[in-house]
């Protein structure tokens, strides 16, 4: 027997493995899973890298962006090259300083329209896996953060709060799959659920046959979810299909923000719950 | 102790690589699945008790900064190692090529692996179709990665031993 499991203890060392995982599969899709040291320990360990890391993506893209006008700049004017180039460095950081500073301004000016106890928060890192869209923000429960509140900004909807350590949380984005949001066409009022979807990106879902939906309407968020106030952008649609079968029509939407240029959102409440910033 | 804390630090990198940098590539949101590669990597040459348990724990860590479902990398990824450590005393591993097979085939059972488990805890409708095209990109993503993923590993452990043999 000791011979059989020390020959075979890499094996059965896998298959252990494979039992824990579905085990804490179980346990998690039965919401027993509340607490996780280990979850904890890893968000600890990577929020300040991925802090870092997250800063110089953000600044490899802001440089992407200006690369046109900088070789413009060159062209143009040939003895002032050096001039400029050291202008333009001080141009980037001024640029820089005052996007941060608007879109800032653009979240306290929204915040003040939201129920009281919103939280101010950073994007630090999205998703590991492809299949999954999520990100990780920078506050967690010692910030007032708590699993099931909103996250949002100026222009809409980013998604819900999903998991919370005490310096960090992880979002689930409105494009995922498993999301599903409460939403109301704006024009005429119909209801349905606007979720992620890896085939055909983000879709509105049971929305009848004979309701009327166009390209171009706009979905809000109806506020009866109990996580999202009324009242918030989520998107738009630009596609409107119906099928010679079934009870629904088939409808896209375009999401009122992409989350791959957001960087500062805002952390809420439905109900105005108590938090600090 | 030293490999141990090689592939450590391994994991760290590579876990913020796919949760950052990675991210600027033009695929996006299709990110090259390096913890996958690591995983392979631990079965094919390292496989130990300890190696079990670091491809069970690399799953979980991604299931705790991404998956809405905790315990569903880490069950595809425990699969994954089991396979590629079964399987690995019949391949021949000299081959870069050889390496990139191996791992492309470990992607598709990482991703056959995940739509097997969501079909049993998730009801999304429509996921089947979407989830094949996301599984063939990211093998062939992880595919192309591998050798240099590979490479740089073994320098890693040759530096480690290297320091190893010079301390004694």
């Amino acid at each position: 027997m000791l011979a059989f499991l020390r020959k075979n203890q890499v094996a059965l060392s896998a298959c252990f493995c494979l039992l824990l995982s579905i085990y804490i599969l179980i346990a998690a899709a039965r919401g027993q899973l509340k607490n996780e040291p280990l979850g904890a320990l890893l968000m600890w360990i990577m929020r300040p890298l991925q802090t870092v890391s997250q800063g110089a993506v953000n600044w490899i893209a802001d440089f992407g962006e200006n690369y046109d006008t900088l070789t413009g700049f060159r062209a143009e004017n040939e003895r002032l090259r050096r001039r400029i180039q050291n202008l333009e460095v001080e141009r980037q950081k001024l640029l820089e300083a005052e996007a941060t500073n608007r879109q800032l301004k653009q979240l306290l000016d929204f915040r003040s329209h939201l129920p009281a106890g919103a939280v101010t928060a950073s994007i630090i890192a999205n998703s590991a896996a492809s299949w999954f869209q999520s990100c990780q923000i920078d506050k967690g429960s010692s910030d007032g953060v708590r699993k099931g509140m909103a996250v949002v900004t100026p222009l809409g909807v980013v998604g819900q709060v999903v998991a919370v350590t005490p310096r960090a949380a992880k979002v689930l984005l409105l494009t995922d799959p498993n999301s599903g949001i409460d939403v109301l066409v704006q024009r005429t009022r119909s209801r349905g659920i606007v979720s992620g979807s890896l085939e055909n990106g983000t879709v509105l879902k049971y929305m009848k046959r004979s309701e009327d939906v166009q390209e171009g309407d706009r979905l809000i968020t109806s506020g009866m979810d109990g996580v999202f106030p009324k009242g918030l952008m989520v998107g738009a649609v630009i596609k409107v299909r119906k099928q010679h079968l079934g009870l629904f029509q088939f409808v896209e939407v375009l999401p009122a923000v992409q989350t791959a240029r957001t960087e500062n959102v805002l952390v809420v409440a439905a109900d105005g719950g108590a938090a600090k910033n | 102790m030293r490999l141990f804390l090689l592939f450590f630090v391994a994991s760290i990198i590579v876990l913020l690589l796919q949760t950052t940098l990675l991210h600027l590539m033009p695929t996006n949101p299709v990110v090259p699945d390096l913890t996958l590669v690591l995983c392979v990597y631990l079965g094919l040459y390292h496989p130990s008790v300890g190696a079990a348990l670091g491809a069970f724990m690399l799953g979980y860590s991604v299931d705790v900064v991404s998956s809405r479902i905790i315990g569903i990398n880490a069950f595809a990824m425990s699969l994954v190692f089991l396979t590629v450590y079964l399987s690995s005393r019949a391949i021949w591993l000299q081959n870069p090529l050889v390496t990139a097979l191996v791992v492309l085939f470990a992607s598709l059972i990482k991703g056959a692996a995940l739509v097997l488990v969501s079909a049993f805890f998730v009801s999304i409708e429509g996921f089947w179709i979407g989830a094949g095209w996301y599984i063939i990109r990211e093998a062939l993503l992880a595919a192309l990665l591998a050798p240099l993923v590979f490479a740089l590993l073994r320098r890693g452990e040759g530096f480690v031993n290297r320091f190893r043999t010079a301390a004694q």
